[in-house]
């Protein structure tokens, strides 16, 4: 199943991420950021579901918090950056 | 036994912070180093613990609240992250050797705003005088450990902004009684310790810090883990190393007792138990007691002296009848050699939100026991 990655800088950040999108009615989960989708290493990032990527980013951009970047994770663990 | 000694810890603690720091321990791992459920539930903790620092002190962005190990550590890191060999800092007349020793060991050039104890209006002039563009920062007690005298902090912090100068507050005895508002304040740091007015459990502490901070302490962050620096952005620079999670735990429950009774109702409890106190040992002959006319920008803190005796043999006299206070100098030389006490120290009595009427005033028949040499 497909689903998309918000990286954020640290853990607190990606709190704060969850918090706003919680509070929009958006499903998220806070996960540990696949290596394959990190330059700097270890961290965190927020999964989202494909229908609700547009929503996320919308409610992230009001907050001014933006995600570090986007990644598709699709099936057997393909991932892709995509841009926002 | 009578505790009386909350200006170092408070030693009774609501009964929410014992099961918080048992309920951590049973069921929290390490926050940032694991998405299992033990790690996600101690990162949750952790973040609800800053979370009620930035609700209870104004503070814009839960970033900006660092965990610290005390007050001291958050001093250090404050200290540091502003302060180069040479700089002039001025402070005030009252500081604890947590902020004297690390001027010390950077090399700073430490100016004192001296002014005399209880006078709110001359520390303001005192700062006033000695704040100029060339000053690297000032670094301001908002209540003097030893006296429990307030200082003028918020107007200390409107100096400050107007000349360009950045603040260090040490909040240490502050924190949960008097209002201790960062977004009024504009402080670059206030450093406050978790075990004091807050509840916590020793060992804890927090930071509430601006973009200036720099660490102190380098080491895992479980973020940025490619880079060999620690991470450029708050509050992992600041948090290498694995959290004290039981501790976090017991200041968040500690936070949330402050809340429910609010600072206001604390502050009134105990400077009504610590002026009685002042109000008692006054009357008695050969004691000597430090207190604000009016009891006004004092809070619960109290020293006083005895003719009859050191503060140290007045201290363990008042031990082995069951008072637990401190005596000496009480780790604040300078704020002693301001009010003139720097020879023989003085014996405080501090009073928390646990104390009651009942135990001042047995306290206070205890001091004129030994006043009397009885």
């Amino acid at each position: 199943m497909e689903s998309y990655y918000l990286t954020c800088r640290s853990l607190t950040y990606a709190q704060k991420v969850s918090r706003v999108l919680t509070a929009a009615r958006i499903r998220n989960m806070i996960v540990r950021t696949p290596q394959s989708m990190s330059r700097e290493g270890c961290g965190y990032a927020i999964r989202v579901s494909p229908q609700e990527l547009t929503a996320s980013l919308a409610a992230l951009s009001a907050a001014s918090l933006p995600p570090k970047r986007v990644y598709l994770m699709g099936k057997g663990g393909f991932t892709e950056e995509v841009a926002f | 036994m009578i505790y009386l000694d909350s200006a170092a810890t408070t030693f009774q603690k609501p009964d929410t912070v014992e099961r918080a720091v048992s309920e951590a321990l049973r069921t929290m791992s390490s926050p940032g180093r694991g998405g299992y459920a033990c790690a996600m539930r101690a990162a949750e903790k952790l973040y609800e613990c800053r979370e009620r620092a930035a609700a209870l002190f104004n503070v814009s962005d839960v970033e900006r609240v660092a965990v610290t190990f005390n007050a001291t550590h958050g001093l250090n890191i404050a200290i540091r992250s502003l302060v180069r060999p040479g700089d002039r800092v001025v402070i005030s007349g009252y500081e604890h050797n947590s902020v004297l020793r690390p001027l010390h060991a950077v090399g700073a050039d430490i100016t004192v705003a001296d002014s005399p104890v209880f006078d709110y209006e001359a520390a303001i002039l005192a700062f006033d005088r000695l704040i100029e563009r060339n000053t690297r920062c000032v670094v301001i007690n908002h209540v003097s450990n030893v006296f429990g005298f307030e200082l003028p902090v918020y107007e200390v912090s409107e100096l400050c902004r107007a000349r360009g100068v950045p603040l260090i507050v040490d909040a240490s005895q502050s924190a949960g009684v008097l209002k201790v508002d960062a977004g009024e304040l504009g402080a670059d740091f206030i450093a406050m310790p978790g075990h004091k007015g807050l509840y916590g459990p020793q060992g804890t502490g927090l930071l509430i810090a601006s973009d200036k901070a720099a660490p102190i302490l380098y080491g895992g962050s479980g973020s940025d883990s490619r880079n060999p620096d620690m991470p450029a952005y708050l509050p992992d620079k600041l948090e290498a190393g694995t959290h004290n999670m039981p501790g976090v735990a017991g200041l968040c429950a500690g936070m949330g007792f402050v809340q429910s009774k609010t600072p206001e109702r604390i502050a009134a409890h105990e400077t009504a138990l610590a002026r009685s106190m002042a109000e008692e040992l006054s009357k008695l002959r050969g004691v000597h007691v430090f207190s604000a006319p009016g009891f006004v920008h004092q809070t619960g803190v109290l020293s006083f002296e005895l003719d009859a005796m050191s503060s140290e043999e007045a201290g363990e006299k008042l031990g082995e009848m069951g008072f637990a206070v401190r005596a000496g100098l009480h780790c604040s030389p300078l704020a002693h050699r301001s009010v003139g006490t720097i020879k023989r120290g003085t014996v405080r009595a501090s009073v928390s939100a646990f104390n009651s009427k009942t135990e001042i005033a047995a306290f206070a028949e205890a001091v004129e026991r030994i006043a009397r040499g009885v």
